[in-house]
């Protein structure tokens, strides 16, 4: 370059680098767990608050991990019949029910060509690891009818490595649209009532119509039927983050 | 002998049955709802009434969304079924409920209908609605004892100020 007055050009520092914190990014997606949420009805909140502050000691202790349903999670458990005295088991969680302590998650996985479902207590002491392997969230809160469909949708490697997280960002959506066995099925699954995404219905259209018959329109309109737990999420999260913090 | 008592017991249910079925109940009480909205002070059966409260104050809720939202147009739309009245919830009703965080509505019991039923009457009204008011506050008699008291502290405070 040509110096203005003959002199080297004046040394110009590189610009300096943008850092991203990846923290503070994290902390933008909040993840209640819905225990957490209390049901709507007549229980006085006495009852919610103890049973929180025992939830959080729980989880002081031992760390319980965000997962939704659709997760591949492996649980190891305290048996005393086994010869390691703890028990393993890989499996996708199909179903997360109950509040409060009594919190459960029903694994799924297919061991030497049997079906195995086992519902585990979040806060069991028996419970002594929880790891996610796969993050993958479905189309569906709740996978039931994953016992109606093949058999190769529900089998999962017990070996399998955790496949490394690449963002800690968004969990993402697996739309996989899973194929049934032939009917009867354990639930009737095409009926509007359980609002399924995640089947590729192979029915006839007569079929899928009938079924429509069982459809409840106003149901969406009834007002007082929402529960909205904005405010009560947003009170218990702070609380929440704030024990968890000390 | 006893076929089902689950039949008869109905622990923790919030919601009455009214008509033929469930989509019958819901449009008995949207009825109700456009008098309302229509009208702004109804009498009905007391039941009926009661029922009617929760979605008429749910439906002023939405209704203070605004007008651009999907939603709130949306169940407006199948609370309404007058359209024209519409437009008065979210032009006239939604401004007038704005400064107030709930309860937009009233509900009195009447003496019970004159018909062969005597069934137990309620008016409900929205607050804020240009009719004559149904009841007046009425202040207490000047001749009760506490007010008596409290008149000669009134004079008593009065003559130390003016002395």
């Amino acid at each position: 370059r040509v110096s203005s007055d003959g002199k080297p050009p004046k040394f110009q520092p590189p610009p300096k680098p943008v850092i991203i914190d990846r923290k503070t990014q994290k902390e933008e997606r909040r993840f209640l767990s819905p225990e957490f949420i209390p049901p709507r009805g007549r229980t006085a909140p006495l009852k919610y608050y103890i049973e929180r502050k025992d939830m959080i000691q729980r989880r002081k202790v031992f760390n319980i991990p965000e997962f939704y349903v659709g997760h591949v999670l492996a649980v190891t458990t305290a048996d005393p019949y086994a010869s390691d005295k703890s028990k393993r088991f890989v499996g996708i969680c199909i179903q997360r029910g109950g509040k409060g302590l009594g919190a459960t998650f029903v694994l799924r996985n297919v061991i030497e060509d049997q079906g195995v479902e086992i519902c585990y207590e979040l806060y069991s002491p028996r419970i002594q690891a929880i790891e996610v392997l796969k993050l993958e969230k479905r189309l569906d809160e709740n996978l039931m009818y994953l016992r109606d469909a093949l058999p190769e949708y529900s089998t999962f490697d017990v070996n399998m490595k955790p496949v490394p997280r690449m963002d800690h960002e968004e969990i993402p959506v697996n739309k996989l649209q899973v194929r049934m066995k032939p009917k009867p099925w354990s639930k009737r699954w095409e009926r509007p009532k359980y609002n399924i995404k995640g089947i590729k219905f192979e029915l006839p259209e007569h079929k899928m119509k009938a079924a429509q018959k069982w459809s409840q329109p106003w149901l969406e309109f009834d007002m007082l039927r929402e529960y909205d737990t904005s405010k009560i999420e947003a009170k218990i999260w702070k609380e929440l983050s704030e024990e968890l913090e000390k | 002998m006893r076929l089902s008592v689950a039949a008869a017991i109905s622990h923790g249910r919030v919601y009455r049955r009214f008509g033929l079925s469930p989509r019958s109940r819901l449009d008995l009480l949207r009825n109700l709802v456009t008098a309302l909205v229509r009208y702004e002070r109804i009498e009905t059966p007391w039941a009926r009434a009661d029922e009617m409260r929760g979605y008429a104050e749910r439906l002023i809720d939405y209704a203070k969304r605004g007008d651009k939202d999907e939603r709130a147009m949306r169940m407006a739309d199948f609370w309404l079924t007058e359209k024209d009245l519409v437009h008065k919830l979210f032009k006239v009703l939604a401004p007038r409920f704005q400064p107030h965080p709930g309860s937009y509505t009233r509900l009195l019991q009447i003496p019970n209908r004159d018909g062969l039923d005597r069934a137990k009457m309620a008016v409900i009204e929205l607050k804020g609605n240009p009719l004559p008011p149904l009841v007046r506050p009425r202040r207490d008699s000047d001749k009760t004892l506490l007010n008596q008291l409290l008149k000669g502290y009134r004079q008593d405070a009065q003559r130390a100020a003016a002395a």
